[in-house]
């Protein structure tokens, strides 16, 4: 009896582990390809079949090259272009989290007088394809003469703050207002109760919301090169790996815009690393609001 | 108690605020101090600082900024051909600024300073088929001096660059399509390079056979660029008028393409499809098909000259195996080659057109040229330099491409100004139709006059014989 | 005097709610305000792109017009000399009109988009722009398949991560590194894969499996462009979806499982009574910034099909750049904003997020 169950145990522990396997294959093999692809020369990339590892097309044996990330390191655009990312992500970022939590907690806790109308509208700013409001958006600008940067970090509102507000929202909702009441009785003004008891409850959310917003953040490309387009120096990454050309015209160097976004995705991986803490400590200031 | 949190906020708000804009006039700061130590002549700083200490006299620097490629090279050769212009005229700063390298983007850019009418960019680089659909923005060159000098071009491309009488863009390097071969398999099976479509089908259908007999099941006949996009459209009207078949939309603004020849020979094009080129070939443009040639997989590649240089490099499959010839010719007897390329424009809306046209113009000179063909084996557009003994020691291939640019066809793109686009998409996207095997060219052609007629409110007409 | 205090209260409390919206508001009237505006009103002119001196007339409805008339006409079978119907010698079916001869051509062409046949008749539906007609069906075919597939999937690897187990950290990290990956630069990665030769990593594979020739067109063949594109969207955004559910996941009190635990409540009970209830709003959410992406999807259809099919935003993006139509442009971004605030209001209606629970 005892032994059966057991046995029910270890089948459905592997079951959970192959489908952990399965998720993590699922997740990181086009990945594994890009890592594959930045690791070939050209003739490597034209072999027919395909090799899962770097092989020399005459003997196949193991041969990696480093020439496309030596390139890429050497483009002085693409460093340059890692910094402005970073400025401009982690701007955009902590602004629209700023902004969008104070937004967030009045459209969830507070009471007041057109509140879903606030909301939607608010939606709606982030409803229209880019290229649409590229045009109105570059005019703006200019009337502002805005630098490149600054330009990008407020154009970049335009869809990170409306993500923000409605996410954090959603989740200021939820708390329970037997949290504020009992703040409130202890004669805590509401924006005290905000900012010392609510947001650190939300933690999980910010942190989540915050990623998302610096991810989309860095990827932005169509805004950034028309802002970036008379300020080189401002150029971000997606900006400098579309910039990334071959020897001649026409030629695309596939091999380096493999090579560039394997290096560009390893900063995010670390970011994610380093508020994994984050993320988990909320999971214990979930356990109080209970 | 409340308020003041609240006034916190509004300074947390401000804070950040300022803190980026301080960041952002800091990054600006040492921006121009870098610009000043590139401009390493102790004269430029020297009248830098004349300028910042009496305000504005008549000798301050005119700035022309050109905005252009930055393939490879071709970034260190423009700035290579301004630094020349700056030491003939020390009163002139030209920066080049790089735009993206795929046409569409650069495009965009080019359309969102136009519709701004900014005049931060002096010089456009422009596409061979953008000058009819932009030259309300552009200054008549002719006005400027470009008369004497356009002469020496090829003929096609001032022609192309002419809208309305005015000279819009003067030519600056040049493309045409080709017919790239593997010389060493002609010789194996035995064959001629093809002059005729039914030549070049025979020969790719037997090399295939063969090569596929021989274990490599990957091996192709004939690889071109069949996608829906602007690179059909120059395949295409390779065939047609290789054919008889005319240029789609003649120069004298006449609807063309619905004829007997043109049918016949895209019916002919769709059926490659399958049969000597891969049913992939209708996704692919440029670099798809030459990565299939130049990993040794396919006997002959419609391409433009880029493949040459690439094909004979160093880890190439095909390193020395292979050759250029004319494109094949249909009914006509004559083959046709698309004709690509950029052009210098000058903005209307710069500051100083006369100075930034004679930037354009020297960039164009036959000095400029020969520079870029020998460091940069960029084709000239200027006649003579192809016959120059230096340009074609630097590379010998440039002397045999000189017949395929002096007969090549351009597209209809200044005689339907400004609707170029709409009809080369409505032709590719008809032709596409007939290689997808979704309609017979009859019927195609037959529907794509109709559309024609419509973006256009031209008539009906014969082609004419070139 | 408690009532009053309270309505002092209230008011207090609106005026602070005013205040910490005011940056947002600020912010978007800022940067928003002029290029939306600008985009309605444009959608009613004949406006081009870049057009120098060329004036720009105001033209009403006429450029939704343009994009979205749509008729149905019935196309007459084609007789003998004996009346009776002809039959297509190649094809062995009854012949009919052609379509081009049918559709009407004043005051605007209809051109074919579809045929059906229905109780023996033969009908055809005609469009004056059926690139945008299909743009659409395509957009929305993309939209709820992908949507759908993206909130199971993020939904089942939010809960796997949520669960604890050794090496829970690295598959959190994991989990985001498609979303990770820059958009046009993860198209062009899947355009290497889905190659229609061995050069591309499925065709090699399938041909291994004996699947295909190793000459498989998955960018070409009609039936397999969707399914394609697709794949490749459910791969990039599944992580955004899991990660808000993650994030939804945490805020969910132990204690209520623990009670339900004590109750003898199935793991899969516990799950559709506390996980889902609880979920509802984080998921409604992250419907409604998902399907906003998706029914705007722009890169990977312009990276991997380009002209062959077109999305909403693709054909936005051709008619502004390539043919400098801004009016047109204008026009279809309107459309997409209007479907876009369709299905907004519909998640919302239904998941019930905006309602005060107070």
């Amino acid at each position: 009896m005892r032994g059966k169950k057991k046995t029910g145990y270890i089948i459905k522990k592997t079951a959970f582990y192959l489908l952990i396997c399965f998720i993590f294959v699922y997740m990181l093999f086009p990945f594994y390809w890009a890592v594959n692809s930045s690791l070939k020369s050209e003739a490597q990339l034209q072999m027919t079949p395909a090799t899962f590892v770097p092989r020399d097309p005459e003997t196949k044996a193991f041969s990696p090259t480093f020439k496309n990330y030596i390139s890429v390191f050497k483009d002085g655009q693409f460093i340059r272009g890692l910094v402005n990312s970073t400025i401009v992500a982690t701007s955009t970022t902590i602004l629209a989290l700023a902004v969008g939590s104070f937004a967030a907690f009045s459209l969830g806790k507070l009471r007041f007088r057109g509140k879903k109308p606030a909301l939607y509208v608010i939606l709606a700013m982030t409803m229209f394809p880019q290229v649409t409001v590229l045009a109105g958006l570059y005019a703006v600008i200019n009337k502002l003469g805005l630098s490149a940067r600054l330009s990008m970090i407020l154009s970049y509102m335009l869809f990170t703050l409306p993500f923000t507000t409605w996410v954090l929202t959603s989740f200021f909702k939820d708390l329970p207002v037997e949290i504020m009441e009992s703040a409130q009785v202890d004669g805590a003004t509401p924006f005290q109760t905000f900012r010392m008891i609510l947001l650190p409850l939300t933690a999980p959310a910010l942190v989540t919301t915050g990623l998302l917003s610096f991810i989309a953040a860095w990827n932005e490309y169509l805004f950034a090169l028309t802002f970036t387009s008379i300020e080189p120096t401002a150029r971000t990454v997606p900006v400098a790996i579309q910039y990334f050309t071959g020897v001649i015209a026409r030629q695309e160097p596939l091999g380096e815009i493999m090579a560039a976004s394997v290096i560009v995705t390893v900063p995010i991986v670390v970011l994610v690393l380093i508020f994994q803490k984050r993320i988990i400590a909320g999971l214990t200031a979930g356990a109080v609001k209970g | 108690m409340r308020k003041k949190s609240l006034i916190a906020l509004m300074l947390v708000f401000v804070l950040t605020f300022t803190l980026f804009t301080v960041g952002c006039s800091n990054n600006t700061g040492t921006e121009t101090t870098s610009n000043e130590t590139s401009n390493e002549t102790t004269e430029n700083t020297d009248t830098e600082k004349t300028e910042s200490n009496d305000n504005g006299k008549s000798e301050e620097k005119i700035v022309i900024t050109v905005a252009g490629g930055a393939v490879g090279n071709e970034l260190e050769l423009t700035k290579k051909a301004a630094q020349m212009y700056m030491e003939e005229h020390p009163n002139v700063e030209v920066k080049v600024l790089d735009t993206p390298d795929l046409a569409q983007d650069r495009l965009g850019l080019y359309l969102q300073f136009l519709e701004a009418k900014s005049p931060e960019v002096d010089v456009y680089q422009i596409d061979v088929i953008w000058p009819g659909d932009l030259a309300d923005h552009f200054v008549d060159l002719n006005k400027y001096g470009a008369k004497e000098v356009a002469d020496d071009h090829f003929e096609a491309l001032i022609q192309n660059n002419t809208v309305d009488g005015r000279l819009v863009a003067i030519p600056w390097f040049t493309d045409a399509g080709l017919l790239y071969y593997r010389a060493d398999l002609l010789e194996k099976y035995n064959l001629e390079v093809p002059k005729t479509w039914d030549e070049l089908e025979k020969a790719a259908k037997t090399i295939q056979e063969g090569e596929r007999k021989a274990g490599n099941e990957d091996f192709w006949g004939f690889v071109w660029q069949g996608d829906a996009y602007e690179g059909l459209t120059c395949d295409a009207l390779e065939w047609v008028a290789s054919n008889g078949g005319g240029t789609i939309i003649s120069p004298d603004k006449k609807i063309t393409i619905n004829n007997p020849n043109a049918v016949e020979i895209i019916d002919k094009a769709a059926s490659w499809v399958g049969t000597i080129s891969p049913e992939g070939v209708t996704g692919m443009a440029e670099e798809d098909a030459r990565n299939i040639w130049q990993a040794g997989n396919a006997a002959f590649m419609r391409n433009w000259p880029y493949a040459y240089k690439l094909g004979n490099s160093d880890d190439s499959a095909i390193k020395g195996k292979f050759d250029v010839a004319p494109l094949p010719a249909g009914k006509s007897g004559k083959g046709a080659a698309t004709l690509g390329g950029w052009q210098l424009a000058v903005s209307k809306y710069s500051k100083h057109p006369d100075v930034a046209a004679d930037v354009a113009l020297f960039f164009a000179s036959p000095e400029v040229q020969k520079m870029r063909a020998t460091e940069g084996s960029f084709n000239p557009t200027i006649k003579s330099l192809y016959k120059d003994e230096d340009i074609l020691e630097a590379s010998p291939f440039m002397g045999k491409l000189y017949d395929v640019f002096i007969n090549a066809v351009a597209r209809p793109s200044t005689a339907t100004a400004p609707n170029y686009n709409k009809v080369s998409t409505l032709f590719f996207k008809a032709v596409y139709s007939v290689l997808t095997g979704e309609k017979d060219a009859q019927t195609a052609l037959e529907e794509l006059e109709l559309d024609l007629q419509d973006v256009t409110g031209f008539e009906v007409g014969e082609p004419k014989a070139r | 005097m408690a009532k009053n205090n309270m309505s002092k209260l209230a008011k207090r409390e609106e005026k602070l709610a005013y205040r910490l919206l005011l940056p947002t508001v600020l912010i978007l009237v800022l940067i928003a305000l002029y290029p939306l505006g600008s985009v309605f009103y444009t959608s009613f002119t004949d406006k081009t792109f870049a057009g120098a001196d060329k004036e720009t007339q105001f033209i009403g409805l006429e450029n939704y017009k343009e994009l979205l008339s749509i008729t149905i006409k019935e196309l007459p079978p084609i007789l003998d000399e004996n009346g009776k119907q002809k039959i297509d010698p190649k094809t062995n079916e009854p012949m009919y009109e052609r379509a081009i001869r049918i559709l009407p051509r004043e005051p605007r062409r209809y051109k074919e988009l579809n045929q059906f046949t229905l109780f023996g008749k033969r009908y055809v539906i005609g469009a004056t722009d059926p690139n945008f007609i299909s743009a659409i069906w395509n957009t929305l075919v993309f939209t709820v398949i992908s949507v759908a597939l993206e909130t199971v999937l993020g939904l089942a690897i939010a809960l796997v991560v949520n669960s604890n187990f050794k090496g829970r950290g690295i598959m959190r990290t994991v989990m985001l590194v498609p979303w990770a990956v820059i958009t046009v630069v993860s198209a062009k990665m899947w355009e290497g894969m889905l190659q229609p030769n061995r050069i591309g990593f499925f065709n090699t594979v399938l041909d291994k499996l004996g699947i295909g020739n190793g000459q498989i067109a998955f960018l070409t063949t009609e039936g397999l462009q969707l399914p394609s594109i697709i794949a490749v969207d459910v791969w990039k955004t599944t992580p955004f979806m899991a990660l808000l559910i993650l994030a939804g996941l945490q805020l969910i009190p132990d204690t209520l499982y623990e009670a339900a635990e004590i109750d003898g409540a199935s793991k899969l009970r516990q799950f559709f009574t506390i996980t889902l209830p609880m979920l509802k709003p984080t998921i409604a959410v992250a419907l409604v910034f998902r399907t906003l992406d998706a029914l705007r999807v722009f890169d990977v259809f312009q990276v991997l099909l380009s002209s062959r099919k077109y999305s909403m935003a693709t054909y936005n993006y051709f008619q502004l750049i390539g043919n400098r139509n801004m009016g047109l442009a204008s026009a279809i971004g309107v459309i997409i904003f209007i479907f876009i605030s369709i299905f907004a209001v519909i998640y919302i209606r239904m998941l019930g997020v905006d309602t005060d629970e107070r």
